[in-house]
């Protein structure tokens, strides 16, 4: 009696299993019978255009003699950059939560023109390919973990190209839609030398709301979106890089080293002004003071050996601030699953932003005005004829 | 440069055309919903972060199939053939069930992380956003 009431029992919850995955297979096939095509990923394919430019500032000093050669330095920059969504996997957790992974490919193609007037004029390039993985816990947390080889070359003469890894390790957790912390580490060249620092973030307000966000070593900015179209930024943040320089104008008393290390870096505070055009694009411009200027001139053989930060250079000034100006054009390809008021999607692509390409959050939704006028053609989806 | 500078210029003004700024509209309307929905739920901090994905598949599903059936009953409609008019008609109830199968699955999940009583808030604050459109609409024509 009791081996068939535990037959019934294991034959009920065969049933009731089969019929489970019965009803959750027809419930997919009939979508999946429609053959209908959705968009996989949550990430747009994106594309930044980035121009920058800070005008000459004479040198007075004569002391270094390099001061003499220099003359005057300035920048010319160009910054073309992408990111790409290669994979995306949702997945179901029990309690409802829906967590998923990303994988997105970075590029990037940065040309550098240091305008010294004692010089001719060098176009450095760096260039680099990398690979993004960001996990998103569906609950309160997402990881983020990033590789981004990219080579630097002088372009314009003779010169060796040299090799580097930039690479970062983040953490993110969302106490609720209104703060959130960050923690991680990051090795970066943006303060220009070889450093391994660690990543601490914080931001008050919502994403598509004003919000108050401080991201070391990356940026701080207060934000105002408004309108749904426009973003208004006062912020502070470090632009810089190491570069390579040919010796072609026996800058380096050791002429036998084609090539030396060229490192940059400023601090810019200034605001920002983002326009949202249309779906797939959006422009940017951005104007302030560019202070703490430093330049340096490393030796590479003179630094070999040394895993750590570049401390052996054979030249390096502190400049007087002036005023830059930026200029920026947002391209976004392709549709994406909707991700409307899911705070840490809006988290991964913040976070994917200040990693990388400084797109003005491209891809969160702000929220509109409230319209009175509709058209038919844009409410389609939601209204059928029958409802009027 | 120049020339590389001459062409996303070009890509700028393809980008900036009339029929993009009808999805921007689609997507403005989208927003407003969402935001017109969130301010009537209510929800918990940690109703919300369930919440919002799994309404937003959801709302992409429906969506994806009303605007299959709308595309093909589009490019068929009056002059369909008789076979074409029976794919239509299978097409048709297909989408009708799959509608119903997927409003039955995901209503069944929500349920599970915001219970019944705010479903029924749910359904409610969408009848009263589409009431808003269907008036303004309505509005708008006289």
């Amino acid at each position: 009696m009791k081996n068939i009431h535990l037959v019934f029992n294991f034959k009920s919850a065969l049933i009731c299993l089969l019929f489970f995955i019965y009803g959750a297979i027809t419930a997919q096939t009939s979508f999946d019978s429609l053959n209908i095509k959705s968009p996989k990923h949550y990430f747009n394919t994106l594309i930044v255009m980035d121009a920058y430019r800070k005008p000459d500032r004479a040198f007075k000093d004569t002391i270094p003699p390099i001061n003499k050669r220099l003359k005057s330095y300035g920048i010319k920059q160009f910054n073309l950059s992408f990111h790409i969504p290669l994979y995306t996997k949702d997945i179901k957790e029990t309690d409802g939560a829906i967590s998923n992974v990303h994988l997105l490919l970075t590029g990037n193609y940065l040309a550098l023109k240091p305008v010294f007037d004692g010089l001719s004029q060098h176009k450095l390039v760096k260039a680099g390919i990398g690979l993004r993985f960001i996990y998103n816990t569906g609950r309160k947390g997402l990881w983020f973990f990033e590789v981004s080889p990219f080579v630097t070359h002088d372009v314009t003469y003779p010169s060796r190209p040299y090799y580097r890894l930039a690479s970062s390790a983040i953490y993110s957790y969302n106490f609720s839609d209104k703060l959130n912390m960050r923690l991680g580490v990051t090795k970066s060249f943006l303060w220009g030398n070889r450093l391994y620092l660690p990543f601490i973030g914080f931001r008050i307000g919502r994403l598509d709301k004003v919000n108050l966000s401080i991201q070391f070593p990356r940026c701080a900015s207060l934000n105002f979106p408004f309108k749904s179209k426009y973003i208004f930024s006062v912020y502070t943040k470090p632009q810089g890089g190491m570069f390579n320089f040919s010796n072609h104008d026996s800058l380096y008393y050791k002429k036998t080293d084609a090539t030396f290390h060229f490192a940059r870096y400023e601090i810019n505070t200034g605001f920002r002004f983002d326009v949202r055009v249309s779906t797939h694009f959006n422009f940017y411009m951005a104007s302030g003071i560019s202070s703490r200027n430093n330049i340096s001139f490393y030796s590479e053989r003179a630094n070999k050996g040394r895993a750590g930060i570049y401390s052996t250079y054979f030249f390096t000034k502190d400049i007087a601030p002036s005023l830059y100006f930026n200029f920026g054009l947002v391209f976004k390809f392709g549709k994406t699953k909707s991700f409307y008021n899911n705070r840490n999607i809006y988290d991964a692509i913040d976070l994917n932003n200040t990693m990388g390409q400084n797109n003005g959050n491209a891809q969160i939704p702000l929220t509109p005005k409230k319209k009175s006028d509709y058209n038919l053609k844009s409410v389609q989806d939601l209204v059928d004829y029958n409802d009027f | 440069m120049k020339d590389l500078f001459k062409i996303f210029v070009l890509i700028t003004v393809l980008f900036s055309t009339e029929q993009l700024f009808a999805q921007t509209e689609r997507d403005k309307v989208e927003a407003l919903r969402v935001t017109f929905i969130s301010k009537k739920l209510e929800l918990t901090s940690s109703e919300s972060e369930k919440f919002w994905p799994l309404y937003n598949e959801y709302n992409d599903k429906i969506k994806a199939i009303k605007r299959n059936l709308r595309q093909s009953y589009n490019r068929k409609g009056l002059n369909a053939s008789n076979e074409e008019a029976e794919e239509l008609y299978q097409l048709d109830i297909q989408s009708r069930q799959a509608e119903t199968d997927v409003h039955k699955q995901y209503s069944e999940k929500i349920k599970t992380i915001i219970g019944a009583k705010k479903i029924v808030k749910l359904r409610l604050a969408e009848e009263e956003f589409k009431r808003e459109i269907i008036n303004s609409i309505k509005e708008k024509s006289e």
